[in-house]
């Protein structure tokens, strides 16, 4: 398996660098003057845009451009984002943490919540459970996730003023922000507990409830949907059939035997469903006013904002590799008919 | 045990999730607007003025709502030499930054040298370095480019160095190049803040000397200390710019003790979702938002229980809008003008050249649409390109609005009657988003089209960097551009909407030789009197001439909780509301009751 690991890691420098080179082409693709949009925000700022463009080197070549930016990546500086209007590197150092926070609460619940649900259906096929379940999955699967964050934003924040928007109370940000509390982590729960104060931890937990809701409500359905069609597969096969003749109660015969089994899909998906929550979920963070990646990288890629679409373009490119190698070597653990050779 | 632990747990849980409004000291303002930069010589966006305005400090400033009267800050005095050409100040002596170290002269000097060194392209330097420096306003890389020699260098140097004097530790003194009116208002702008050079220099900024100059010149200073570190006097401190939300506390040496601020702590949030912003007010937890449009605050914000919604007919912002009519289009692969002739399939590259042109145009405008549909009838019409407040703005200017018979006659009677016959086609361009744009578009091509079957007009959207490139590219025929002011003075605007050298007037090919002659007397004298004279005239001229067409300026509006006042505000008002401010109101005088 060792051999397994150090050859896929192997594979990331290659991958990493067809990403960047894929993205400086499509950039090439657009005028000097385009790529400097980011720069000018309206006529009045541009009254001297030739300066700016020979400021930030947009109008020399493709090979030019390359290697400079080869170069100060190799020095550890993935360039200046105009959106995050701080460096690159410093911007993923600081909304990384808010991202993966989110991406851990977002992620346990949903694939429990699912897992539980699919589990049930597929137990009770075609009984009022199973209906039930169905219903409520084909109404998450549908609802947008914009949706269902702003009406629980109406409701529970709005009319019963509960939970809160952003990370933190104002009196926690404030006292972050004065440097009173030690960042270890950069995730609000877990600094909370290292600096020993549970009200910055329950004031975070606080503030996770509605996007916890949310992303529970509309992905959880997914997981749900392919956990009970591959589960009902299972069940209906010779070798459950078999455990059941020998005697085993239901229980062991459905969690043990059948589930284990078709858990192997949902751990593809759980892979890159964690990958991309770690990128940043960009309806989640902009409703509830979380700083995270997804608030950053989109309006990033809009605006043409390029050290910070390539920055992000390698993380996610980073990310989604490891996450395919961490269900990769699942597939291992759940099924050992699964060899790493 | 473990069932207790989780019980506590969520019991802490619960009972925290009952929600606290903001604080009585506290003052929470949530915004979509991110800051740029916290330096000042860097900083060129409203976002970030509004907060380098309550950190750093200027010689002088606005007083309460006025564009026209000024109040001493960092300084006690001036005095302008009888030839306009040299500015001396008298500084406070009791002034200290927010480091401890004590304000002088030489704190003036270096933020005045390094704002005409550094000077970035989209920085607001330009406009000191035209009256302090001269070098079309421009640092010295990008005006001399790569074959700068050292004798450019050393004559670039000088200038700056000449520029600003310390006759003593508290006396400074400004020379310009030549006689500039606006000069004094122009220190206002933040970009004219004092800087605490001692902290700035130790921590790795510009040295102050020659030594180090060149290697600054058009530097980019969002990598520099002072882009998210405070060095000024203000009444309140930056605790932390974490790239979108700015932390902020009172200064407890602030000079000034008899304005004491009553907030200890602001908090400016950038809450990028209007519908968050709302729900955050109506839950108590903002004092201030932002609301984008007019139609959001008639339905979702009035009558809302805990906040008030403040406008005025005078709140009329300190910027200006309107159509310009490109005389000059760039006519090589531009789409946008057919085939370029005069044929029924296009329009020439100097198709606005003809004045009737411009006039059937002005005349196809239905300013009372886009003051109803757009703006919910809050909004006056103007006169010229020019903010009604700013002096020299003439309200009795007539005004184009939508008469068919008249737009009919000059189309009639452009290009000698062929355009009437041949009929044209062309293509109107907005960015992807912008409502005027698209409205203006949409209302012209309605209009012309139904004037003459043989007028044809096409509606373009194109994504911000496609339209810029267009823009920069001068192929757009027609097109809404804005201004808002840097400075409160006339000249901000009518020099770049008129002047033939102007920003905008150069980029439609517009020339007058009256009109270019009226300006430069109304920039060089001081006479407020014969200032107003001449710009109304100017106003006139613009109207005979119309080669920009202004556009109905929206009455402005603030959401506030309702327990949030200001001091000096005007009789009936909660608050007052400088256009020149832009955060509207100064947090050192926000009151909450």
């Amino acid at each position: 398996m060792t051999t397994f690991i150090v050859r896929r890691l192997l594979q990331l420098p290659v991958v990493l660098l067809a990403i960047s080179l894929v993205i400086f082409g499509m950039m090439q693709f657009l005028s000097p003057t385009e790529r400097a949009a980011t720069y000018a925000k309206s006529e009045q700022q541009a009254q001297h845009l030739d300066a700016i463009i020979r400021q930030y080197n947009l109008d020399k070549g493709f090979l030019v451009q390359y290697g400079t930016w080869l170069k100060q990546v190799l020095h550890g500086n993935l360039g200046f984002s105009k959106q995050s209007h701080e460096p690159v590197l410093t911007t993923i150092r600081k909304r990384l943490p808010v991202s993966a926070e989110l991406a851990l609460y977002l992620f346990f619940p949903t694939l429990a919540f699912g897992i539980w649900m699919g589990t049930m259906a597929a137990i009770h096929r075609d009984k009022l459970i199973d209906q039930i379940v169905r219903v409520f999955a084909i109404i998450g699967w549908s609802l947008p996730t914009y949706v269902m964050a702003i009406w629980l934003l109406a409701v529970l924040f709005g009319q019963l003023h509960c939970c809160g928007i952003g990370r933190v109370d104002d009196a926690i940000a404030v006292q972050i922000a004065e440097g009173k509390l030690k960042t270890y982590t950069g995730m609000i729960t877990l600094d909370g507990i290292l600096n020993g104060r549970w009200d910055v931890t329950l004031s975070g937990l606080k503030h996770l409830v509605m996007p916890v809701i949310t992303y529970t409500f509309v992905a959880s359905a997914q997981i749900m949907r392919v956990l009970r069609s591959s589960m009902l597969d299972v069940l209906n096969s010779d070798y459950v059939r078999t455990a059941r003749a020998k005697g085993l109660p239901e229980s062991v015969v459905n969690i043990k035997h059948a589930r284990r089994n078709a858990i192997i899909p949902i751990i593809t998906i759980a892979g890159l469903m964690f990958a991309f929550l770690l990128e940043g979920s960009f309806f989640i963070e902009i409703i509830f006013n979380f700083h995270g990646l997804g608030q950053w990288s989109v309006p990033a890629a809009v605006q043409l904002d390029f050290p910070a679409v390539i920055g992000i373009a390698l993380l996610v490119g980073f990310s989604v590799s490891v996450a395919n190698l961490i269900v990769d070597i699942l597939y291992g653990i759940v099924d050992p008919r699964i060899s790493f050779q | 045990m473990k069932k207790h632990l989780l019980k506590i747990l969520a019991l802490s849980l619960v009972g925290t999730l009952a929600f606290a409004a903001t604080g009585p000291d506290t003052y929470v303002q949530m915004t979509y607007g991110e800051v740029d930069s916290l330096d000042p010589a860097q900083a060129y966006d409203t976002a970030s003025g509004a907060v380098l305005e309550n950190i750093y400090e200027t010689l002088y400033t606005y007083k309460g709502e006025s564009i026209t009267e000024y109040e001493p800050v960092l300084a006690t005095s001036y005095k302008i030499s009888d030839d306009g050409k040299t500015y001396t100040y008298k500084l406070r002596h009791d002034v200290l930054f927010h480091s401890g170290n004590r304000m002088t002269c030489r704190d003036v000097e270096y933020s005045i040298k390094r704002l005409l060194v550094t000077n970035p392209g989209d920085s607001a330097g330009w406009f000191f370095a035209e009256s302090l420096i001269g070098y079309d306003g421009v640092n010295a890389k990008d005006y001399f480019g790569d074959k700068i020699t050292q004798a450019d260098k050393d004559k670039y140097w000088a200038a700056i160095d000449n520029s600003v004097k310390c006759l003593d530790d508290y006396t400074v003194q400004f020379h310009l190049i030549k006689k500039d009116p606006s000069f004094f208002v122009k220190m206002m702008y933040t970009a004219g803040s004092v800087l605490d050079s001692k902290y700035a220099i130790a921590n790795g900024e510009w040295s102050g000397t020659k030594k180090d100059w060149f290697s600054w010149a058009g530097k980019d200073l969002r990598s520099g200390f002072l882009h998210n570190h405070d060095a000024g006097t203000g009444a309140y401190q930056l605790v932390k710019w974490d790239g979108k939300d700015v932390y902020a506390k009172r200064f407890i040496g602030y000079w000034d003790f008899a304005h004491k601020a009553q907030m200890e702590n602001i908090i400016i949030k950038v809450v990028d979702e209007q519908a968050t912003r709302i729900q955050a007010l109506k839950a108590g937890d903002a004092d201030r938002i932002t609301v984008n449009d007019r139609a959001t605050l008639e339905t979702q914000i009035r009558g809302m229980a805990n906040a008030k919604v403040l406008e005025s007919d005078k709140w009329l912002g300190a910027g200006a809008r309107a159509v310009f009519f490109n005389q000059k289009i760039a006519a090589k692969d531009n789409k946008l003008i057919g085939s370029g002739k005069l044929d029924g399939k296009g329009i020439p590259a100097d198709f606005f050249k003809d004045v009737n042109v411009r006039k059937a145009f002005a005349y196809s405008f239905n300013q009372d649409a886009i003051i109803k549909d757009l703006y919910l009838g809050k909004a006056v019409p103007l006169t010229m390109a020019l903010p009604p407040s700013f002096l020299g703005y003439d309200p009795n200017i007539p005004i184009y609005n939508l008469d068919p018979d008249k737009a009919e006659a000059f189309f009639k009677k452009a290009y000698g009657g062929k355009l009437w016959d041949t009929g044209f086609s062309m293509t109107i361009v907005y960015n992807t988003g912008n409502t005027i744009r698209k409205a203006v578009a949409e209302i012209l091509k309605e209009n012309i089209e139904a004037l003459n079957p043989k007028f044809k007009i096409s509606v373009k959207a194109m994504p911000w960097p496609q339209f810029l490139a267009a823009y920069k590219n001068g192929q757009l025929p027609a097109l809404v551009l804005g201004w808002g002011a840097d400075y409160a003075d006339p000249d901000n605007f009518i020099y770049v909407f008129y002047h033939s050298n102007g920003y905008y007037a150069k980029k439609i090919g517009y020339s007058n030789p009256q009109m270019d002659k009226l300006i430069e007397e109304a920039r060089s004298i001081t006479d407020p009197k014969k200032r107003a004279a001449l710009y109304s005239k100017i106003g006139y001229l613009a109207h005979d001439d119309v080669p920009v067409l202004p556009l109905p300026r929206p009455t402005g509006w603030m959401v506030l909780a309702k327990n949030v006042y200001t001091k000096g505000a005007p009789a009936g008002m909660d608050v007052y509301n400088n256009p020149m401010r832009s955060g509207s109101f100064l947090w050192k005088d926000i009151i909450k009751k």
